[in-house]
């Protein structure tokens, strides 16, 4: 089963500084020039923290910490660059719920008028 | 006012312009270098109307968008390191003109010389270690004449041979990071990928990324093997070299 990636991966190696790998995977690519990479912040302003789409279809893909632990895999968080997307992940988590929150709080007044408006009718 | 924007890709030093020979940018723009003192910016020009701040905001919720930018992105950043030292940018970092380019690397020179310092002469490599997922109880089909108790039971001994298998599984990570990091440069640990996204049924336990200089990669490579060979268990999946993606960052951090 170990012998899966050598030969695989082995073509891969570029001898020397020759530029031309094969195309990675994806979600290796994503991985890196998402989630890593020099942050500094150009005149356009984008926050891809903002992208909720994209993020959490990508972030959900990643093991979650609450399932990592339950495999008891969950010796990763130690490292801290990991623990600094975790705080962002949290943040970004609070930040959703309380999206919903005020989604539910203005459904629930446009349903109560709506409610009255039916009732006056 | 203007509707072209400059997107940044990297930032190396000792680049020549005749490196990026036969290098397009976004939508095959031609390459650029915006220069300060010894640093230099690889740039390309962008239209605004995709990479201003509401384009870029709708286009990043498109993944065939994304995936474009991305390859193409990682595709300038490879160029770069093959000939030069070079710090990645996160992807769409854009600026409005070469003058504001030259500006961010003047405000930020010190940490960006500091930062490709740490990378010089060296390349990121992957290693990622997958474990079969144990399989689910011997008789795992549910059984009509078992006892409610029987079946708790049963479930309670599963989930405690998975719980103890991934115990297992993190020791072996463990050791193989620790192996792999000791004559790293430096190591960082990503997060796990979920199956949906690997495309294999194992469950990966380690996805760690390595910055060797280029003259022990070698060393590495035969590394690698040996912790395969060690770890028969295990999958071990080795890809690379990558630009110093996970190493490239402006702050002084100790990774290790």
């Amino acid at each position: 089963m170990s012998e899966i990636s050598s030969a695989a991966a082995t073509q891969g190696y570029a001898p020397a500084r020759q530029g031309s790998t094969p195309p990675a995977n994806l979600a290796d690519i994503l991985e890196r020039v998402l989630d890593k990479g020099i942050i500094i912040a150009g005149d356009i302003q984008v926050n891809l923290l903002d992208i909720e789409l994209l993020t959490i279809r990508i972030r959900l893909l990643v093991v979650s910490v609450d399932k990592a632990q339950e495999m008891g895999i969950d010796w990763w968080r130690r490292d801290s660059g990991l623990t600094s997307s975790r705080r962002e992940l949290e943040t970004e988590n609070r930040e959703l719920r309380e999206r919903i929150e005020q989604l539910e709080q203005f459904e629930n007044k446009a349903g109560s008028r709506q409610g009255r408006a039916r009732k006056q009718s | 006012m203007s509707d072209r924007g400059r997107y940044l890709f990297a930032v190396a030093t000792g680049l020549d312009p005749s490196d990026l020979e036969g290098q397009v940018g976004i939508d095959g723009e031609p390459l650029q270098i915006v220069q300060h003192d010894r640093l230099q910016a690889v740039v390309c020009d962008v239209d605004l109307e995709q990479f201003g701040a509401e384009g870029v905001r709708q286009n990043l919720e498109r993944l065939d968008w994304v995936e474009k930018v991305a390859r193409t992105h990682d595709s300038v950043v490879r160029a770069v390191a093959a000939r030069a030292t070079v710090a990645p940018l996160r992807l769409v970092t854009v600026c409005l003109d070469d003058d504001s380019v030259a500006s961010r690397l003047e405000q930020w020179e010190l940490p960006l010389r500091a930062a490709l310092q740490r990378v010089e002469g060296c390349r990121e490599w992957s290693v990622k270690a997958y474990s079969p997922t144990p399989a689910a109880g011997a008789a795992g089909d549910d059984r009509a004449d078992e006892s409610g108790t029987a079946y708790l039971l049963r479930k309670r001994d599963e989930s405690s041979r998975r719980h103890s298998a991934g115990r297992e599984a993190a020791d072996t990570a463990e050791a193989v990071h620790l192996a792999l990091a000791g004559p790293s440069r430096a190591s960082r640990l990503l997060a796990p990928q979920d199956p949906q996204l690997t495309g294999r049924t194992e469950k990966m336990i380690l996805n760690g990324a390595y910055l060797l200089p280029e003259e022990e990669e070698q060393g590495f490579l035969a590394l690698v093997d040996d912790l395969r060979s060690r770890h028969p268990g295990v999958v071990i999946e080795l890809a690379g070299p990558w630009a110093p993606y996970s190493f490239a960052v402006l702050e002084v951090a100790d990774d290790r």
